[in-house]
């Protein structure tokens, strides 16, 4: 592919945002972000923070299934444990300055989560493809049942939920969306570039190559065990931090948000957006958090706002979400990233024809 | 980007070159080319006479349920040199690869590796031993380019941990740079694939994506290097390229080479000793030429006519 | 003792459920090796089904009275003189319902073999050939549209339909203690068994269960031999919703009609593959025994608590045998 790129370094050769446009895009997005809160109304707000937290979920499994190879269904479960570790320990430790509490809280538990992770990810070490995809499953389906349980329900507040902590940052109080929106997006960025920088590296390699071809990783040196454990515990560390936020946004959590529709909307994210690549969660995480709004708005604008038909909404919206994973993977796989990478190309090309 | 190392790389086979294409239209002529290459100068190979058993099968017996894989197989690659492995299909060939990488566990025996039992560890600490593998069908890793595939074989010689990983710059930039200048100068020139490091693997031959795995291979600096089948498939000017290759890693390097080949005209080339085996049996070992007139090897392998 | 005979005794009736819910999953794996993650939702379409034929259309105005209850005269003349208990006055009042349950069930297993039929062949067969894993996301997308429809077409709401077999209860001794079993139990035991045998049976011993067995292990081969390996997969999911209608009709005479149902399809998907996904004995054997465990954690520690056995039973087992009790493990040519 002779296209007149030459780098006078390694160092030049291995940049990401190694022309002009790509420049530009990241810091013309950066600029944006950061201008919105100050231009949007507090609902389009609202939705940028469940996007962003949602997104930082995407983004751990798609280490774990996109570059790894390794199918979860039931990464839900560490979200719930990120946002319940949260509520548990900030009671456990509410005798702490508040200023300082979320700098102990949210490390651990991010590392409760990924502890769990490492648990639940035993199986993998035996078992391929289906099987783990089951056991995932099985374990996500436990821990939501614990959760519920009467027993533990004076940690967990049990089936109805228990009301979770504003998070101080030294002193600074988020107790409104646009505040939190500050905080989310900028952990959003930085679990992005953390998990982009991964995959430049050794350990990352690794990943990718237990994903292509395990026998043949192991012969390079690289322990099975080892790193297919680690990339649970990223992926469920991202997904704790995820559910964190989650805790320190929502006024109130309860088990019913973490059950099985939250592990499938992930996956559903990430196949969606496109599996093991960068931008391919940020991509998901847009299409599945604006579909069911463009629904819920059109449904109400084609009924006129009758109350009757509005119960059909959330029908609609599990269907249209169950066709939009099925149309992806029958037509473009690899996701929405794709797609732009088509156009991209084709653009580059332009104004010559292909090839 | 010609490096002085590449420039040597070339000149050493331009003059090995010559006999080299004259030997293998010949049939199994072996000293001549020996005594050749001791002549063309590597003082390495000249100088070193008594060499010490780098790899030892002692006794291997592998068996599946039923079926006897390996049967009492034992011999030596010595140190520097090229050890041939022969026998026809079923012979359990792949089988002594595959317990030697350790992918399977011999019933009874030992592997020894520069003086040490590793018959019972895992293949990945073998391979920070220093014991590199290719695969008869291909394992390169698809959903990458060759330039990452390569550098996969450099994973045990780095120790970027995680945290450093996530951060990137700083410690982990540093290293990966490293190795990244280690594998174009040492290896990617060496095997003159620069032209296609960056292409994704899908879109090579077959003859190059052997190469590229042999690279991988040698982006570990290994020092004992089992070739399982490197020229199958691949026609006169391809399996040429791919003996010099490996000539040139063992003058070079001085790894120690086992090789698993049915190519007989390279095989008796390039050995210095070969093993045949014939349903899990060892039946012979020695150099090529006696291997060539055991009456037991030519009728179950050879062929009467040779 | 009585007691554990009891629960053991539900457990195994709760078993030959699963049994017969697994044998369409293990069928589709036999024959596509796809595992159908929404099984639980074509059983629930089923029981919906079942639900539309045997209540809401001999509801209608349209329909015959006799659909709806059959009552001759010689069953009414039978029926007076009995008592409010018997038996033979039980059944009579169940033969009012026959019309109604067989209609309900030819409708509901004729409509669920369509459904599955065009399930097949809009989203499986465009993946034929690909990768295992774009196959289950494409069953996991098949969840939500199957739920989503089923809350369009016949809402949330929870709803009650006629037993299959009389609802007698029955009362024996056993071992010196009483046992209460309901006759629709027994009957639905029953049912659940024979299906299953059949299908083992065909499976095993007929041209048609052969050519399954053979586009499971090699599809290029089966299809060099003649086999017509579409028409396989077809076959396969046909049978696994013919199956699953059947199951769906019984879990609803037993636990009622709602959404939740479908959430049975991954109780049993944890009990395949504690069997081995690809044994009919396995699953046998992995159902009968989740059932009675799922009985006995309700005897001992509430019925709440029998929720989760199968996803414990499943986790456990993988542990010590990763492929199941009876699964075989796959090969890996290096």
């Amino acid at each position: 592919m002779i296209n007149g790129n030459l780098k006078a370094t390694y160092g030049a050769d291995e940049r990401v945002l190694n022309n002009r446009n790509k420049q530009m895009f990241v810091f013309g997005s950066i600029i944006l972000l950061s201008l919105f809160p100050l231009f949007a109304d507090d609902y389009s707000v609202l939705m940028a923070c469940k996007m962003g937290i949602l997104l930082i979920a995407v983004v751990g499994v798609n280490v774990l299934t996109g570059y790894t190879g390794l199918v979860s269904l039931g990464h839900g479960a560490f979200v719930a444990i990120g946002a319940y570790s949260t509520v548990i320990f900030s009671n456990l430790f509410s005798g702490l300055p508040t200023g300082i509490l979320p700098f102990i809280v949210v490390p651990l538990a991010i590392a409760v989560s990924a502890l769990t992770g490492i648990i639940v990810g035993l199986p993998s070490l035996r078992v391929k493809g289906l099987y783990l995809a089951v056991a995932t499953l099985a374990a996500s389906f436990i821990v939501k049942f614990l959760i519920e349980q009467d027993l533990f329900a004076p940690w967990t507040g049990g089936i109805v939920g228990i009301d979770t902590p504003v998070p101080s940052l030294l002193g600074w109080e988020l107790d409104t969306k646009r505040e939190m929106y500050v905080l989310i997006t900028a952990l959003a960025l930085g679990t992005m570039l953390a998990a982009q920088n991964l995959f430049r590296t050794r350990v990352g390699r690794a990943f990718i190559a237990i994903r292509d071809r395990d026998y043949s990783a192991e012969i390079l040196g690289i322990s099975l065990l080892r790193y297919k454990l680690m990339s649970f515990a990223i992926s469920a560390g991202y997904c704790g931090l995820s559910g964190a936020l989650g805790a320190y946004f929502f006024a109130r959590i309860l088990p019913e948000q973490f059950g099985l529709d939250l592990s499938l909307e992930l996956v559903a994210a990430l196949i969606v957006g496109g599996m093991g690549r960068t931008l391919g969660p940020l991509f998901g995480v847009v299409v599945v958090m604006l579909v069911p709004e463009l629904i819920k708005i059109s449904m109400a604008a084609a009924t006129g706002g009758s109350l009757e038909l509005a119960r059909y909404t959330g029908p609609v919206q599990e269907i249209v979400f169950g066709l939009l994973l099925v149309f992806f993977l029958l037509k473009e796989p690899l996701g929405i990233n794709q797609i732009t990478d088509r156009i991209l190309r084709s653009a580059n090309r332009w104004p010559f024809a292909r090839g | 980007m010609t490096s002085p190392a590449t420039l040597r790389n070339v000149q050493a086979r331009q003059r090995a070159l010559p006999d080299l294409r004259r030997t293998l239209s010949l049939p199994l002529n072996t000293e001549s080319f020996l005594g050749k290459i001791a002549k063309s100068g590597t003082p390495y190979l000249a100088q070193r006479k008594v060499r010490s058993a780098m790899l030892s099968i002692s006794d291997l017996y592998l068996s599946f349920g039923g079926i006897k894989a390996l049967q009492g197989v034992s011999f030596d690659a010595k140190e520097g040199e090229i050890t041939g492995v022969i026998g026809p299909n079923g012979a359990g060939k792949t089988s002594l690869f595959n317990a030697i990488s350790g992918f399977y566990a011999p019933n009874r025996g030992t592997v020894t590796f520069d003086g040490s039992d590793i018959t019972g560890i895992s293949p990945d600490k073998r391979a920070s031993l220093g014991m590199a593998r290719t695969f008869q069908n291909i394992a390169l890793f698809r959903g990458m380019t060759v330039l990452d595939n390569i550098k996969l074989g450099g994973h045990t010689r780095l120790n970027t941990g995680l945290f450093s990983s996530f951060k990137y710059f700083g410690s982990a930039r540093r290293e990966e740079l490293e190795l990244r200048r280690d594998i174009e100068e040492r290896v990617i020139d060496f095997l003159e694939i620069d032209h296609i490091r960056k292409y994704p693997i899908t879109m090579l031959s077959y003859g190059l994506q052997k190469r590229v795995e042999l690279a991988r291979a040698l982006a570990m600096k290994p020092r004992v290097l089992l070739l399982d089948e490197p020229v199958a498939g691949m026609n006169r000017e391809e399996t040429a390229d791919m003996a010099r290759f490996i000539l040139d890693v063992q003058e070079q390097f001085g790894t120690t080479i086992l090789l698993v080949e049915h190519d007989m005209h390279m095989v008796m080339d390039i050995c210095s000793h070969i093993v045949v085996l014939n349903f899990g049996q060892q039946i012979a070992s020695g150099t090529p030429a006696e291997v060539s007139q055991n009456p037991a090897v030519i009728e179950a392998y050879l062929g009467a006519a040779a | 003792m009585g007691q554990f005979i009891q629960f053991a005794i539900n457990g195994l009736m709760s078993g030959a459920i699963y049994a017969l819910i697994a044998v369409g999953i293990v069928s589709v794996y036999k024959a596509t090796k796809v595992v159908n993650f929404a099984h639980g939702y074509l059983i629930m379409f089923g029981a919906y089904f079942y639900f539309t034929f045997a209540v809401i259309i001999p509801g209608q105005d349209w329909a015959p009275a006799w659909l709806a209850s059959w009552k001759p005269d010689w069953m009414v003349e039978m029926r007076r003189g009995l008592g409010m208990f018997s038996l033979l006055g039980a059944v009579l009042d169940w033969a009012a319902n026959v019309p109604r349950i067989i209609c309900g069930l030819i409708g509901a297993v004729v409509c669920n073999a369509i459904l599955g039929r065009v399930v097949e062949r809009t989203l499986m067969r465009p993946l034929m050939g690909q990768s295992v894993f774009a196959m289950i996301m494409v069953t996991v997308g098949l969840i939500s549209i199957l739920s989503g429809s089923a809350s369009l077409i016949w809402t949330a709401d929870a709803a009650f339909v006629p037993h299959i077999a009389p609802n007698t209860p029955i009362r024996f001794e056993l071992f010196g203690s009483m046992i209460f079993l309901f006759g629709a139990d027994i009957v639905n035991m029953i049912i659940a068994l024979i299906i299953f045998g059949s299908i083992v049976a065909m499976v095993k011993f007929t041209k048609g269960g052969v050519a399954i067995r053979a586009t499971a292990e090699d599809q290029s081969t089966a299809y060099s031999m003649g086999i017509s390996v579409p028409k396989i997969f077809s076959r396969a999911w046909v049978l696994a919703s013919a199956t699953g209608a059947v199951a769906g009709a019984i879990l609803a005479t037993r636990n009622g009609i709602s959404p939740s149902l479908g959430l049975f399809g991954f109780s049993v998907l944890a009990i395949v593959l504690m069997g081995g996904l690809d044994s009919y004995v396995g699953c046998f054997i992995a159902a009968m025994a989740v059932g009675v465990l799922e009985a006995m954690t309700q005897w001992k520690m509430g019925g709440e608590w029998a929720e989760i056995v199968p996803y414990v039973a499943v986790l456990i087992v993988i542990i010590f045998r990763p492929h199941g009790l009876m699964g075989q493990k796959e090969v890996e040519r290096i």
